[in-house]
């Protein structure tokens, strides 16, 4: 270098930030995945992960990643196989490490040992509580539909819910139920429906896809997704896969269908079924009113019953009376005559009239009756009374004393 | 106009189940009972014919960050 030149100098971050630029245009993080085994995993201060991955061919070959609890969800522990997304870095203290932006299990047997360490986590925090699940609506008028519309489950779902149930508005929004798009898409459709202005809002939501392998289900076993069920201010219906399979929103959701059939199923009722309710309701309530019309019929010819049996007893009572009367009048009557009959006759007997017309007089003196003839003086002036007529006289001679008797 | 006849369908049933509940309990007035009961199978009309005239509506909705 014949031309003097200032040789340039770069400070020790600046070299650090030099190095990261380059790194990041040459590598870019988004398009590939890295795929290893995790070890030293570390949650710090419950924000910053940190762990480093291996690589299984050769186990010399490891790199560092660093990664936060926002970015990352799930339970991830030491040996699981992961793949990794994001881009190189090189820290202050110039270790280089993976900017981790996103991270998945790999292989049958990790994601089962993740879905299971997620759903204990899940259940500690009381996401699959019973008593938060809440009642759906029992004939919901708006419905908010989160499926594929090109999965099977689309056509299932609205098959079941218009053979069972009609003048259901269903508010239908399309996402992914697989693939890189469709955690963020369910968990945009959540936002969306949960936003909406109150009468605008759908009674029940309904999140559905076929059955598939554990892979495939990942969306629905995914910790955010889960939260968003959880979160939801309208009530969850989740139906996932075949009667078999099981997904981490089935257990958040308030109520878990086996399919995206039967998730119709748990929406709406049977048409035949509340067909049949009100019949049974007009019936019954048909027969209760004839019962109370039987009822005061009874009433009423039982009142009549006895105000007719008391007139006819009294009636009764009035004739049974009459009779004793009589019985009594007719008993008592002639022996009244007789009495009559024999107190005329004596009284007859002694009426003075007929001694008189026997030829009988009655001497009175002064009106006094005499009986006796020693009551006289001789001179006394006395009355005769006969059958016929009276005449006075004097008394001449009494017991043999007096004038003699000149015939 | 779906949310409304449906509605219209749900506090029907209701209404028609409070007067189920009624005669259930037996109260015998009988004037209010006929009333009651013509009330109710009107209400089972209304219910019947809601279920045989309306149709399901699908509207798609976009995602938020589509709009």
């Amino acid at each position: 270098m014949s031309t003097p030149e200032i040789e340039p100098v770069l400070q020790v971050s600046e070299y650090l930030k030099l190095a990261n630029q380059v790194l990041k245009l040459n590598i870019d993080g988004y398009t590939f995945a890295i795929e290893g085994e995790i070890f030293d995993y570390k949650i710090k201060d419950g924000k910053w992960i940190m762990f480093s991955l291996k690589d299984e061919n050769d186990p010399a070959a490891k790199v560092g990643c660093f990664a936060t609890t926002f970015k990352v969800s799930g339970v991830f522990e030491d040996g699981m196989r992961v793949k990794v997304w994001g881009p190189p870095a090189i820290t202050k203290w110039s270790n280089f490490q993976i900017d981790v932006q996103k991270m998945e299990a790999v292989g049958d047997g990790t994601l089962k040992r993740a879905y299971e360490l997620l759903k204990k986590k899940l259940e500690a925090e009381g996401l699959f509580d019973f008593a938060r699940k809440r009642e759906l609506p029992r004939f919901p008028s708006r419905i908010g539909l989160i499926t594929s519309r090109d999965a099977a489950a689309y056509g299932d779902f609205n098959r079941i819910l218009n053979n069972r149930w009609s003048g259901v508005e269903v508010l239908f929004i399309h996402v992914h139920v697989q693939g890189r798009e469709a955690v963020p898409e369910i968990l945009a459709a959540f936002e969306r429906f949960n936003l909406l202005p109150e009468k605008d809002r759908p009674e029940v939501l309904v999140l559905t896809r076929g059955g598939g392998s554990l892979e495939d289900l990942h969306a629905f076993n995914d910790e955010q997704v889960a939260r968003a069920v959880f979160g939801s201010r309208i009530p969850v219906v989740c139906g996932v896969g075949h009667e078999r399979d099981e997904s981490l929103c089935d257990f958040v959701a308030d109520v878990r269908a086996s399919t995206p059939s039967n998730a119709a199923e748990r929406a709406v009722p049977n048409r035949l079924d509340v067909i049949f309710e009100i019949e049974t309701m007009t019936r019954q309530i048909e027969s209760r009113l004839l019962d109370t019309l039987s009822d005061r019929q009874n009433l009423v010819d039982r009142v009549t019953q006895l105000i007719f049996s008391a007139a006819d007893l009294q009636k009764e009572k009035f004739e049974r009376l009459a009779k004793n009367l009589f019985d009594r009048v007719n008993t008592w009557l002639p022996r009244l005559s007789e009495r009559l009959n024999t107190s005329v006759r004596v009284l007859a007997s002694v009426d003075p009239k007929r001694v008189l017309e026997r030829g009988y007089g009655i001497v009175t003196k002064k009106g006094r009756v005499i009986k006796d003839a020693a009551e006289l003086e001789i001179g006394a002036d006395i009355a005769v009374q006969l059958s016929h007529g009276t005449f006075d006289a004097e008394v001449l001679r009494v017991n043999g004393k007096g004038k003699m008797k000149l015939v | 106009m779906a949310k409304k006849s449906t509605t219209n369908f749900s506090q029907a049933f209701d209404e028609l189940e409070q007067i189920t509940e009624w005669f259930e309990k037996g109260e015998a007035d009988l004037d209010e009972g006929l009333k009651k009961f013509e009330r109710g199978l009107e209400l089972a009309k209304v219910c019947k014919e809601k279920l045989s005239e309306v149709e399901n509506k699908i509207k798609e909705l976009k995602k938020k960050f589509e709009e």
